[in-house]
């Protein structure tokens, strides 16, 4: 038995999330505890459905792209039965691995502190919560998406999620579902007409650009793909023969495995997305009307596996892109927009030795920071152990800026590196390391409390350098101030009891430090 | 055994086959059956590819030698949105061009169109590229072969091939609105509906392509597949950055006969008496906002 550590922290005005395995708890600003939510353990199965339907259903595999992997062995053995099985689904042993447990993967509050969104990762659930100021979190809505996301942010507006999942796609999803069920999730187009749309120069543009992509499973007369014309072989024609059979069956899962809510489709990588973020502009106001004054642009921001961070516009227009911020040169894990108006810059982390601080509205590089640096000389300068030649590579998991002593401090955190780092954004944009704070275990996240005329007090969740052996646990959850003396430590008390799992460490420490393995493996082709 | 040494015997003939076609004194045309590869590739995986981090950082002047500007004091024409005092990330403009791409084909195959596009393009620059390996070196020794054989006429100098996986990694090599004319021809129709993600458009990857198009480009489409090309027409349709170009203005576009005829799978499909279904779209305005 394991006691899990504290893995995400989210401040939400007065109130504090920690989020420990599938359990949100929460504190106030005193961090003392005040309640918890705790997620209901999974029904085995994926709720809709009979279990033998699921079997077969495309729609609630695992991406192929992670299935494939174990397909070659299987095929090769019974050759003669491959015209069928490559037809219908293959039927694929459904397991459900050990470390496919209902993980908080994500904690995100609304500005206005009213809503907590979070996200599960084995069920793909998005869970949406009323927070009644002080602590307490009612369930709202719970929306299993049809891939797992990766990374949410909310509107400025606060009324919609953007969830970003590891199929390169980016939904929309309302904060609150509207109470009449939804029919179509988006317009249909009109795919027969070949006339031309209307110019995008009418005026605002609102109706057709809410970018609503037909997705695959929008058609709904299904009808074979291939002719006589376009298959030869007499396999693929039989191919063509089963695939017809197969149809209506599949046509009728497709109509049952739709998700059941309001969902958008805004846009697409062909890439794994790790973060996503918005940020706005202010520009004047200079249309027709002449009323001056300012008005907001909203720009939605996604990084992917591949290096890219795309700057696309907001909603309704999300499908027009408008900037790549290119330079990286491994994937990118996160983004970070800099507060204390300072929103035109943009930071950026991931398998990089550098930091990257962009002008995301050009799509320009304004610098870069060292990382790894200063890694190895936590690493390499006895503070780790045994490993004196200090580490090559870094996957930074964390960037976390906030208002700091009158500028903008930035702490960063690195995949099983026990310290944060804190850097110190300029006026010129450029990024200085500050100072290496060293934590006891390796920092999971972190958040800031921040105080009127005060230095804010560092919140971080850190899994334990060494498990608990009979002594007292060492906390999971601590609090950092910075005084004249330096860093001062603060465990929070009376943790709630709870959090044992049945887990081994390697298979815990495989789900808190995922980031690594985004990077990509250079003996493959 | 006897099956690995002929397929070991057959490798070999095609490694020693391509050296020899690498040679810089050959202007023999390259045969296909020693660049054969499967038809199909996982735009997905992590491929060993080579791709610049930032389009400023792609050095083209290998691809297209003749174009490379011999002054290094006059300023390379196309001038980048960015501004010098880039850091970190040095433009590679040791040898600029005097023009920069401005025609894609995207998954060129044995590069078909692109042989047949450049004489009639002189004056853009042409760029195929393709994701399988062994059929990008074809196209390679092609071209090659023909600037050799058109010494005199110096055609085919304007025609390059990349390979590449354009899913992905398009933005890499072309900045915002630099092509005028894209080409996706018989793209692999994934007949599959959980393969429809890996279609070659897509609403969600239109948007790519209406980031490198300039208002006013088009996009060429041409498969055999109905099925495909309805879903291609919808899904552009359904793009607010695009609209299909009309029936008219497509036929009198001397690009779409030379789609038709010139492409390796246009002639395929003429030889199985297939259909050939062609749909163009033009790059609009960004709307305001």
């Amino acid at each position: 038995m394991m006691v899990l550590p504290y893995h995400l922290i989210k401040v939400c005005g007065s109130t504090v999330f920690a989020a420990q395995g599938g359990d949100i708890h929460s504190f106030n600003l005193a961090l003392e505890y005040v309640s918890s939510w705790k997620h209901p353990v999974p029904q085995v199965n994926e709720s809709n459905g009979p279990p033998a339907e699921a079997q077969e259903s495309p729609a609630q595999e695992e991406p192929p792209t992670k299935r494939r992997k174990v397909e070659p062995g299987q095929e090769q053995s019974p050759k003669g039965r491959r015209a069928k099985s490559t037809n219908g689904q293959p039927k694929n042993k459904k397991q459900l691995p050990g470390n496919e447990r209902p993980f908080i993967q994500g904690l995100y509050a609304t500005t206005d502190g009213r809503h907590v969104v979070a996200v599960t990762g084995s069920d793909k659930t998005i869970w949406v919560f009323e927070h009644d100021g002080v602590g307490n979190l009612k369930q709202l809505s719970q929306r299993a998406m049809p891939k797992r996301p990766c990374s949410l942010a909310l509107t400025r507006d606060n009324l919609t999620i953007l969830s970003a999942d590891k199929f390169g796609d980016v939904y929309a999803l309302p904060l609150l579902p509207s109470p009449t069920p939804p029919t179509t999730t988006s317009v249909t187009p009109g795919a027969t007409t070949p006339s031309a749309p209307s110019p995008p120069a009418s005026g605002p543009d609102e109706s057709r650009s809410a970018s609503a992509t037909p997705s695959a499973a929008t058609p709904n007369i299904f009808k074979p793909q291939a002719t006589a014309l376009t298959v030869h072989t007499k396999r693929n024609l039989k191919a063509l023969e089963n695939q017809k059979i197969s149809l209506g069956r599949r046509a009728l899962e497709e109509q049952l495995n739709r998700p059941q809510f309001e969902l958008t489709l805004l846009l697409g990588h062909v890439s794994m997305l790790t973060a996503i973020a918005v940020a706005t502009t202010t520009v004047p106001n200079d249309d027709d009307q002449g009323q001056g004054g300012e008005r907001v642009r909203e720009y939605i921001l996604t990084a992917d596996r591949d290096e890219h961070i795309r700057v696309s516009r907001g909603m309704p227009q999300a499908h027009v892109i408008e900037r790549f911020c290119l330079g990286h040169e491994d994937f990118v894990s996160r983004l970070c927009v800099a507060p204390g108006g300072r929103a035109g810059v943009l930071i950026s982390g991931g398998g990089d030795d550098d930091l990257f601080m962009w002008d995301w509205a050009e799509g320009r590089l304004l610098g870069r920071a060292g990382v790894l640096e200063h890694v190895n000389g936590v690493v390499g300068g006895g503070g780790g152990e045994g490993e004196e030649a200090g580490v090559g590579k870094v996957a930074v998991t964390r960037v976390f800026a906030c208002g700091w002593e009158g500028g903008v401090g930035v702490f960063v955190v690195v995949e099983r590196i026990p310290a944060i780092f804190r850097y110190e954004l300029l006026e010129d944009n450029t990024l200085q390391h500050r100072e290496t704070i060293p934590t006891a275990g390796n920092p999971l996240d972190i958040e800031a409390l921040e105080a009127p005329g005060a230095t804010p007090r560092l919140l971080v969740a850190v899994y334990p350098s060494s498990p608990a052996e009979g002594s007292s646990n060492p906390s999971s959850f601590i609090a950092l101030d910075k005084d004249e003396t330096g860093w001062r430590q603060t465990d929070v008390k009376n943790l709630p009891a709870g959090g044992d799992i049945d887990i081994s460490d390697t298979e815990l420490q495989k789900m808190l430090y995922s980031t690594e393995t985004l990077r990509k493996l250079s003996d493959f082709d | 055994m006897g099956g690995d040494k002929i397929k070991k015997d057959k490798r070999q003939k095609r490694e020693d086959y391509r050296a020899a076609m690498r040679k810089d004194d050959i202007s023999e045309l390259p045969r296909k059956k020693f660049y054969r590869q499967r038809a199909h590739a996982n735009p997905f995986s992590d491929h060993q590819l080579i791709y610049p981090p930032h389009p400023d950082q792609m050095d083209w002047s290998s691809l297209y030698p003749h174009y490379i500007v011999d002054d290094p004091t006059s300023p390379p024409p196309p001038a980048p949105e960015q501004t010098p005092s880039e850091p970190d990330l040095t433009p590679l403009r040791s040898k600029p061009l005097s023009k920069e791409v401005s025609v894609a084909d995207i998954g060129c195959g044995f590069g078909g169109l692109l042989i047949a596009l450049a004489p009639t393009m002189p004056e853009s620059l042409i760029l195929g590229l393709e994701i399988r390996v062994s059929v990008t070196h074809f196209v390679e020794d092609r071209i090659k072969a023909l600037r050799a054989q058109n010494q005199e006429a110096g055609l085919y100098r304007n025609v390059g091939v990349l390979r590449a996986n354009t899913m992905k990694f398009l933005p890499n090599f072309f900045r915002k609105a630099q092509l005028e004319k894209v080409f996706i021809c018989f793209p692999d129709p994934h007949f599959k509906i959980r393969k429809h993600k890996q279609r070659i458009v897509s609403t969600t990857l239109n948007s790519e392509y209406a980031y490198v198009v300039k208002p006013g480009g088009v996009v060429y489409t041409i498969t055999d597949v109905l099925d495909l090309h309805e879903w291609m027409v919808q899904h552009f349709d359904a793009h607010p950055s695009f609209e299909r170009v009309s029936e008219e203005e497509q036929e009198a576009d001397p690009c779409v006969a030379i789609m038709r005829t010139e492409t390796e799978e246009g002639k395929k499909v003429e030889r199985h008496k297939g259909q050939k279904h062609v749909a163009l779209f033009r790059r609009l305005e960004d709307p305001a906002w």
